[in-house]
């Protein structure tokens, strides 16, 4: 069953926090979970680890079956292309305009200029902001920075979709647009996690939570 | 029973390699050519915002560039000198007074058949005369020998090295003439054309060492200002790492300021050469007219420019790679 394997894992940064105490959890293919859990529980390093933007301590991660803490530093770009991520600080270029800042995990993949435009355009029209496309970041409310954010981490449609907080600056309206849209991901074959510690918004939702507290695997609705 | 036993996974070996978890995406090559458009043009509004910054990097780099690049034109115009001027390295015989006409006719003859020897000159102390009172600067001296009984001068053989050929079998030639009975002296000239060979060999030594020392001055002055504008944009950094971008492509901002900031100190170095050339130029021509020499500056052309460019683009790129290697170790 291939998808996102953690096995024993255990993630201790360097000042000696355990961020991360044995966490066992495998999550298939093709399905959506939410990672919920007080501030600091771990939440953001789970992402995090998934991401190899941090290695860690001792367990291991399987991605499709590989193990990613295995994976050499110079497969890791190859790698993160595969992956949407949308952060709690949804950091844009603030040079580039929403249209090259969507665009950027496309041309860091050498898709072609043409294709380049219609996923672009697709992907901005679906977070209603097709009409600010030309527009540079600073210009943006915080709410629309974010879905610049979730557009970007949606136009490669990426087999894994990576979301920590998506939802912070957004109205509960929009909050539920932006879910039925990694909803409509799921749907088309990827693996979504959401770390949110919006209770309200995931017990709506219906999707299998996963608990974390101080670093532990406390609660699995799937289990 | 955990995961790993389930799968009988068990090592490295069972693992796929990384490279497959998914197939990489085909290259489009106008893109990448935009994509590097794109960042020239951003790096370019870099360096035009933060212009007083640019201004004294492009200084820094400029003072550098500057003296290897003035060493090496010197260098190249007094190679031009040397092939110009006529001068060659010889000695002259001076054979004692009242001599037997035999031996220095003789010595003569030996040092025609030397290979490196090409004038050979015998010179009696009649013609001695005659060409003492041909130099008009010298009527007063020679009216002393009119009024002596005999010609006083020696008989003398002169005696040029052929050009091209070493100066050192020169000396050994002279040397084993003033062994001959009858010679009294042998005067080794030192030509300019030895001195302008010297001079030449120093310049290119010093030159060698300045542009290495200077060089790396260069280097280290686009590493330090990459490295501020790397630190400025630390944030960029990460979201195109989180995207997926490879180190080639977070570093190419960087290696096209440290481009830019190599290309503007290469013209700030010929802009100052420049300078210098149309300061020295009027004193220089004194100076060589003196010598009986006319003075044609030559070196500062487009190939040179071209040249010093490159080597200010190639620095300015090094420095970047140095920051950018620099950056990449965490703290
Ligand atoms: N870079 C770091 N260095 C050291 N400790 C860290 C680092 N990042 C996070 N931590 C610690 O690791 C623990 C888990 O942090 P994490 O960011 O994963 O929590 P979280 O669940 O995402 O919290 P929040 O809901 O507030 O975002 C916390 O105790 C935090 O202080
Ligand atoms: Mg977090």
């Amino acid at each position: 069953m291939p998808g996102i394997e953690f096995s024993h894992v255990v993630m201790r940064y360097d000042n000696g926090t355990e961020a991360l105490r044995d966490v066992s959890v495998v999550i298939p293919e093709g399905s959506m979970v939410f990672l919920s859990g007080h501030s600091g529980a771990g939440k953001s390093t789970f992402l995090r680890l998934v991401l190899r933007l941090e290695s860690l301590t001792r367990g291991r991660i399987l991605i499709n079956d590989v193990d990613i803490s295995r994976l050499a530093r110079r497969h890791i770009p190859a790698y993160r292309r595969h992956l949407g991520v949308v952060f709690q600080d949804h950091q844009l270029l603030p040079m580039r305009s929403v249209y090259d800042n969507v665009a950027l995990p496309l041309r860091v993949a050498r898709m072609r200029e043409r294709e380049i435009g219609r996923r672009v355009r697709a992907a901005l029209s679906t977070v209603e902001l097709l009409d600010k496309d030309r527009v540079l970041p600073g210009a943006l409310s915080a709410g629309e920075r974010q879905r610049v954010g979730i557009a970007r981490a949606v136009v490669n449609r990426p087999k894994v979709l990576l979301a920590d907080e998506p939802t912070g600056n957004l109205d509960p309206a929009l909050s539920r647009n932006v879910m039925s849209l990694f909803r409509i991901f799921r749907s088309l074959g990827a693996t979504v996690i959401v770390a949110s510690h919006d209770t309200a918004l995931i017990s709506g939702m219906g999707e299998r939570v996963v608990e974390l507290a101080d670093g532990r695997l406390v609660g699995d609705s799937a289990a | 029973m955990t995961m790993d036993a389930q799968r009988g996974r068990s090592g490295p070996a069972a693992t796929r390699r990384p490279k497959e978890v998914w197939p990489a995406a085909s290259g489009a090559l106008r893109s990448v050519w935009r994509e590097r458009a794109r960042v020239a043009g951003e790096s370019i509004a870099y360096v035009g915002q933060r212009w007083p910054t640019t201004v004294v990097v492009w200084l820094l780099i400029g003072a550098a560039l500057a003296l290897p690049a003035a060493l090496y034109m010197v260098e190249t115009n007094l190679s031009r000198a040397a092939g110009e001027w006529q001068g060659r390295p010889g000695f002259t015989v001076y054979f004692e007074p009242g001599l037997d006409a035999s031996v220095s006719s003789g010595l003569a003859t030996r040092l025609r058949a030397e290979p490196h020897v090409g004038d050979v000159r015998l010179i009696t102390p009649e013609q001695a005369l005659a060409e003492l009172r041909g130099q008009t600067a010298l009527r007063d001296a020679v009216e002393i020998f009119d009024g002596l009984e005999h010609n006083p001068l020696p008989v003398t053989i002169r005696a040029t090295l052929v050009l091209g050929r070493s100066p050192d079998r020169l000396q050994e030639i002279a040397e084993s003439a003033g062994l001959i009975p009858g010679v009294a002296e042998v005067v080794i000239e030192k030509t300019w054309l030895e001195r302008l060979a010297a001079i030449r060999d120093v310049t290119r030594r010093i030159g060698v060492i300045v542009a290495a020392l200077l060089g790396v001055s260069a280097v280290l002055i686009s590493a330090a200002s990459v490295r501020l504008a790397i630190a400025a944009r630390l944030a960029e950094r990460e979201v195109l790492a989180l995207v997926g971008a490879d180190a080639r492509f977070i570093r190419r901002p960087f290696l096209y300021l440290g481009v830019l900031y190599g290309i503007g100190g290469a013209v700030v170095a010929a802009a100052l050469l420049a300078a210098a050339l149309m300061a020295l130029e009027a004193p220089l021509a004194r100076l060589f007219s003196s010598y009986g020499a006319d003075l044609h500056l030559s070196g500062f052309d487009p190939m040179f420019l071209g040249v010093l460019l490159g080597c200010g683009a190639v620095l300015g790129a090094l420095g970047a790679r140095l920051a950018a290697a620099q950056s990449d170790r965490p703290p």
